[in-house]
C-alpha cells in the first residue's frame, strides 16, 4: 500500500480524534457547571458545542436538562425534542422529556393505538428512511443477482426470494412509518408559557390564546417574523413570532 | 250638500235654505206630477224632509263641534330644574287642537331655546278625535343663573292659550363637574378615559373598628363595592374573587346594596356586599379582589353628531344634552379589580397560650352545655355544647371536659346556625362521645380557649362545674406500646436523570426522508431493479431453446441458400435443387414444427395449393432428386420462383 493511501486512511480514521477530544473537554466542563448548580452557565457552554460542533444527542439532552432545572420547560422540551431525534430510544431521555410534559402540562395525545405508537417511536423517521432505502437497495441488488446470474440452484433461489420478501416487507413497514409520521416535519415547540397566538401577523394583533409552554404545534406559512401555527386537537390557530416558536427540525 | 258648508257658516246657511225653502221646489219638473196644485200630502212630506234634514245638519254639527270640544289645551314642562352651565334642559310643550296657529316662544336674556323635535298623535275617543302635538325644546344658557321661563303662548283655532311659567336653575359648571386637565371645554371627540377605570373598579375597606390589621385565622369584616360610571349598563357575572392567594374571602353577601356617590368630582353606581376576609400567615399582603363583569360605557372618545343648520341655535351648548343619547356604548367584558392596598396580618401571640388553644379567633360565649350526671367507667355518652359568638367558627373546636385525664373524647360532629347574612355571628353545637376513666364523683366542667382580637389576648372559658357520678373501676392505662419512630422517610429521589458523560456522534438532525438524497437512493434502488429485470430477460432470451433453434433453422436455411446459388453459378441444377430443397424443408420444417428430412412431397402436397410456388418448385427438386433434371437454362426460372416459394413462406402457410 503506497504512502498517500496510508496517509489518507490515517486521516479518516483518526483525523477527527482531536476534534472528539476537545468536544468531551467542554462537555465535561460545562457538566461540572451542572453538577455545581450553575444551570444557566451550563447551559450555555452547552449551545455553545452545539454551535461548533453540530447537533449530538448527548449535548441536545444535557441541554434540556439544565433547561429543565431552570424551569424553562419550553426550551427544554425542544431540547429533547431534537435529542430524541437522533437516539429515539434513550431511556433517560424519554424519562426527562416525560417530567418536562408533566411540569409543562404539555401532553402530548395521540389518537392511535398505544402499541402502534410504541412501534412508530422506537425508530426515528431518520431509521425509518434508512430501512426504506435499504430494503429498497437490497430488493434492487437482488434483481440484478438475479438477472446476473439467474440462481440456477434452488437453494440460492429459495434465499433471494426470501431475502426478497424480507425487504418488501421492511419497505412497506418503514414506508408505512414514515406516512403516519409525515407531520413531524412541520412540527415546533413553543417556548414561553406567556407568549399567545394571534390573529395575524402583527405585534399588536388581537391574541386569540396562549398554547402554553412546551406544546407542540403544527406550522405553517411564514410571513416576516411571524409563523402560522396551528395547535392540535383545538380550534386554537393564528401567529407566533419565531422566537415563540421554534421548528424541532431546524 | 251639507259638508260643503263651512262649519262656521252653516246655521246662517241653513237659515237662507228655510227661507229659499227646498231646492226641490224650485225645480218643479223634477218631481212627477209637480205640475199639479201642492195636495197636503205633499205639504206634509215636505216638512218632514225638511226636518230631516235639519237633524242630520245638527249630527255634523255636533260632531264636528265635538272635535274642538276640550282639545283646545296647552301644557309645557321641563325635565330636570337645574343643568350645569352649557348644558341643557328638555322643554316639552304638549299641545291638544286641530289647529295651531302659532307658537310664540319667549325670550330671556342668556336662555337659550332652541327647537328639537315635533310629533302628532290622534286620537278616536267614543266617535271624538282628539289631535295632540308635542314640540320638544333644549334649554339652557351658559351663564349661571335662575332664570323665569314665561308662559307660552299658543294659538288654537283661533284661541289664545298660555302655560304655566316654569323656572330653571343654570348652575355654575365647575360646581357641578371637575374640569378637564387643559381646562377646555369637551370639544368633539372627548379623549378616552385611559386610567383602566373607564368601566369601573373596586374596593375593599376593613371594617373592624380601632384597627386596620387582622391576625391569622380571624375573619375581618370588610365592604366591597364596584364603583360603575353614572350611565353604565353592567351585568356582574361570577363572584367576588381574591387575587393571589394571602386572603379568603368568607360569606359575600347574596344581595348587594346599591347606591350613587361622588367620587373625586365623578358621579358612580355604586354596588356594595358585605364579607369577611381571613388570612394564614402573618405580613403585609394586598388585599386585591376581581370581579367579572360585562359593562357598558358610552363612548366619550366617538366624534359627537353635528347637528349645524346654520340657524341662530347653531350653539355646542345643546349638544352635551343630546348627546346622551346619541352617543354609542362600547360593551366589553372586562374583570373589575380593586387596588393593591396592603392589609396587615399579625401573628397570634405565643405568650399566654393556653394548652388547649385550637386556632379559634373571635369572641365566643357558652350557650349550653349538656353532661350526663351519672357515668360508667368504659361505657361512653354523649356530651353536648353550644357555644355562640361573632369570629372565624371553623377553627373552633369542641370544648373539652376538665380534668383531661379523666376523660377520653371522640370526634363528634358539629352544626353551625348563623346569625347574620354574612355568618359572623353564629352558633355552633357540639355533640361528641366521651368515657369517663376515673370512677366517683366528681364536678366536670367544659373549657375552650380563643383569641380574642378585640381584646389581643386569649380567653379561655368554662362552665359552671356539674357534679357527676362515675361508676366502675378506674380504667387503667396500659402504657401504649410505643413504636420505635419510624425511620426517617428518604428524601425522594430527585426525577431528574442525570447528565450523560459521553459524547455522542455528531449527526444531522434532519432525517434521511427530508433530504434529497432520499429519493435519489429510491430511484437507485429502482433502477437496480429495472436493470436486474433486464438482465434476466436478456438472459432468459439468450437461452431459449425455439429461438436457438429458430436462429439455428435461419442459419441453415442460410447455408442452403448459398449452397444453391453458388451451384446455380456452377450451373449444377442437382445440385441447385437439392440445396434448394433443403433450404425448403428448413423452412417449412421450422413453419410445421417438423423435422426438416421428413417433410415430403406428399405432405407438401397434401398442405400446400398445387399451384403454389413451393409445391411447384418442390415437385421439380423431386424430380432432379429422381435423375430427372431441369435443363440448365431454366435456372433463372427455377432461381425466381424459389424465391418466390420462400417469400410466401409466412407463418400462414401452416
Amino acid at each position: 500500500m503506497n504512502r498517500p493511501l496510508r496517509l489518507a486512511a490515517c486521516l479518516i480514521l483518526f483525523g477527527n480524534a482531536p476534534l472528539h477530544a476537545a468536544g468531551s473537554i467542554a462537555l465535561e466542563q460545562a457538566n461540572q457547571r451542572f453538577a455545581a448548580g450553575e444551570y444557566a452557565d451550563a447551559a450555555t457552554a452547552y449551545k455553545q458545542l452545539l454551535t461548533s460542533e453540530g447537533p449530538r444527542a448527548s449535548v441536545l439532552y444535557n441541554l434540556g436538562n439544565s433547561y429543565q432545572r431552570l424551569g424553562q420547560y419550553g426550551p427544554a422540551i425542544l431540547a429533547y425534542e431534537r435529542a430524541r431525534l437522533l437516539t429515539p430510544r434513550d431511556p433517560d431521555l424519554l424519562a426527562n422529556l416525560t417530567l418536562a410534559r408533566q411540569a409543562a402540562a404539555a401532553f402530548e395525545e395521540t389518537h392511535r393505538n398505544p402499541r402502534l405508537d410504541a412501534l412508530l417511536y422506537h425508530f426515528s423517521r431518520h431509521e425509518w428512511s434508512w430501512l426504506v432505502v435499504g430494503s429498497a437497495l437490497l430488493l434492487g441488488g437482488l434483481a440484478v443477482l438475479f438477472g446476473v446470474l439467474g440462481l440456477p440452484r434452488r437453494g440460492w433461489r429459495n434465499g433471494a426470494l426470501t431475502a426478497a420478501s424480507i425487504a418488501i416487507l421492511a419497505l412497506m413497514t418503514g414506508a408505512t412509518a414514515l406516512y403516519l409520521r409525515r407531520d413531524e416535519a412541520a412540527l415546533g415547540i413553543v417556548l414561553s408559557a406567556t407568549t399567545g397566538v394571534r390573529l395575524s401577523p402583527f405585534d399588536k394583533a388581537e391574541v386569540l390564546g396562549s398554547p402554553g409552554a412546551g406544546r407542540s404545534v403544527r406550522l405553517g406559512a411564514t410571513s416576516g417574523a411571524f409563523r402560522y401555527v396551528e395547535v392540535p386537537r383545538t380550534s386554537l390557530r393564528g401567529w407566533m413570532t419565531d422566537t415563540e416558536v421554534v421548528p424541532i427540525i431546524p | 250638500m251639507v259638508s260643503q258648508f263651512p262649519r262656521s257658516n252653516f246655521f246662517r246657511k241653513v237659515a237662507d235654505w228655510r227661507r229659499a225653502g227646498c231646492p226641490l221646489h224650485r225645480c218643479p219638473r223634477a218631481l212627477p206630477g209637480s205640475n199639479q196644485a201642492r195636495s197636503p200630502i205633499t205639504s206634509l212630506a215636505r216638512q218632514m224632509l225638511a226636518c230631516l234634514c235639519f237633524i242630520a245638519a245638527g249630527i255634523f254639527t255636533t260632531s264636528g263641534l265635538a272635535t274642538h270640544a276640550g282639545a283646545a289645551a296647552v301644557g309645557a314642562t321641563l325635565d330636570r330644574d337645574s343643568v350645569p352651565a352649557g348644558n341643557g334642559a328638555l322643554l316639552t310643550l304638549t299641545i291638544t287642537g286641530s289647529r295651531v296657529d302659532q307658537i310664540q316662544l319667549p325670550e330671556v336674556e342668556n336662555l337659550i331655546i332652541q327647537g328639537r323635535d315635533q310629533s302628532r298623535q290622534i286620537q278616536m275617543n267614543g266617535g271624538q278625535t282628539i289631535v295632540s302635538l308635542t314640540c320638544t325644546y333644549a334649554v339652557g344658557s351658559n351663564t349661571p343663573g335662575n332664570y323665569q321661563i314665561p308662559p307660552i303662548a299658543v294659538s288654537i283655532d283661533g284661541q289664545q292659550l298660555t302655560t304655566k311659567p316654569l323656572t330653571l336653575k343654570v348652575l355654575d359648571a365647575a360646581a357641578a363637574q371637575a374640569p378637564t386637565p387643559s381646562g377646555a371645554p369637551p370639544t368633539a371627540g372627548q379623549a378616552p378615559d385611559t386610567s383602566g377605570k373607564r368601566f369601573g373598579f373596586l374596593t375593599v375597606e376593613l371594617l373592624i373598628k380601632d384597627r386596620n390589621y387582622l391576625y391569622v385565622g380571624e375573619i375581618a369584616p370588610v365592604s366591597i363595592q364596584t364603583w360603575l360610571p353614572e350611565d353604565a349598563r353592567a351585568q356582574l357575572g361570577g363572584r367576588i374573587q381574591p387575587e393571589g392567594k394571602a386572603f379568603t374571602l368568607h360569606n359575600v353577601s347574596e344581595r348587594p346594596q346599591q347606591s350613587t356617590e361622588i367620587k373625586d368630582g365623578k358621579r358612580y353606581t355604586v354596588v356594595t356586599w358585605y364579607g369577611g376576609i381571613s388570612a394564614t400567615k402573618a405580613g403585609k399582603y394586598p388585599a386585591s379582589l376581581s370581579l367579572d363583569a360585562t359593562v357598558a360605557v358610552r363612548d366619550t372618545s366617538a366624534p359627537k353628531p353635528r347637528r349645524r343648520n346654520g340657524g341662530p341655535f347653531d350653539d355646542p351648548l345643546f349638544d352635551s344634552m343630546m348627546d346622551r343619547f346619541n352617543t354609542p356604548m362600547i360593551q366589553q367584558e372586562v374583570t373589575l379589580k380593586s387596588e393593591d392596598e396592603e392589609i396587615e396580618v399579625r401573628p397570634l401571640p405565643t405568650t399566654g397560650r393556653p394548652d388547649g388553644f385550637t386556632g379559634a379567633v373571635g369572641d365566643f360565649k357558652f350557650e349550653s352545655a349538656d353532661i350526663p350526671a351519672s357515668w360508667k367507667t368504659g361505657e361512653p355518652q354523649q356530651i353536648s355544647a353550644s357555644l355562640s359568638g361573632s369570629g372565624n367558627f371553623a377553627l373552633l373546636g369542641a370544648p373539652a371536659p376538665v380534668p383531661p385525664d379523666a376523660w377520653k373524647i371522640y370526634p363528634g360532629k358539629s352544626d353551625l346556625t348563623p346569625r347574620d347574612a354574612a355568618a359572623f355571628s353564629a352558633s355552633k353545637r357540639f355533640q361528641f362521645s366521651a368515657v369517663a376513666r376515673k370512677g366517683g364523683k366528681q364536678d366536670v366542667t367544659l373549657s375552650f380557649s380563643f383569641f380574642d382580637p378585640a381584646a389581643a389576648a386569649y380567653k379561655t372559658l368554662t362552665t359552671s362545674p356539674k357534679p357527676v357520678a362515675v361508676s366502675g373501676a378506674d380504667l387503667v392505662d396500659v402504657q401504649p406500646n410505643i413504636p420505635a419512630a419510624p425511620p426517617e422517610p428518604a428524601k425522594p429521589k430527585d426525577p431528574l436523570v442525570g447528565q450523560h458523560s459521553v459524547l455522542s456522534a455528531v449527526a444531522p438532525l434532519t432525517p434521511l426522508v427530508a433530504r434529497p438524497g432520499f429519493v435519489w437512493l429510491l430511484a437507485l434502488a429502482g433502477l437496480l431493479c429495472v436493470l436486474g429485470q433486464t438482465l434476466a430477460w436478456l438472459r432468459h432470451r439468450r437461452r431459449d431453446p425455439a429461438r436457438l433453434a429458430h436462429a439455428a433453422m435461419e442459419i441453415a436455411t442460410h447455408e442452403a441458400l448459398q449452397a444453391a446459388a453458388h451451384c446455380a453459378e456452377q450451373r449444377d441444377v442437382a445440385g441447385f435443387f437439392e440445396a434448394a430443397r433443403r433450404a425448403i424443408q428448413l423452412r417449412l420444417g421450422a413453419l410445421w414444427n417438423q423435422p426438416a428430412p421428413a417433410i415430403t412431397l406428399a405432405e407438401i402436397s397434401a398442405r400446400i395449393p398445387a399451384e403454389s410456388p413451393v409445391a411447384r418448385f418442390f415437385h421439380e427438386a423431386d424430380l432432379s432428386a429422381y435423375g430427372r433434371h431441369a435443363a440448365e437454362d431454366l435456372l433463372p426460372h427455377w432461381r425466381s420462383l424459389l424465391a418466390e416459394a420462400l417469400a410466401s413462406l409466412t407463418p400462414s402457410a401452416r
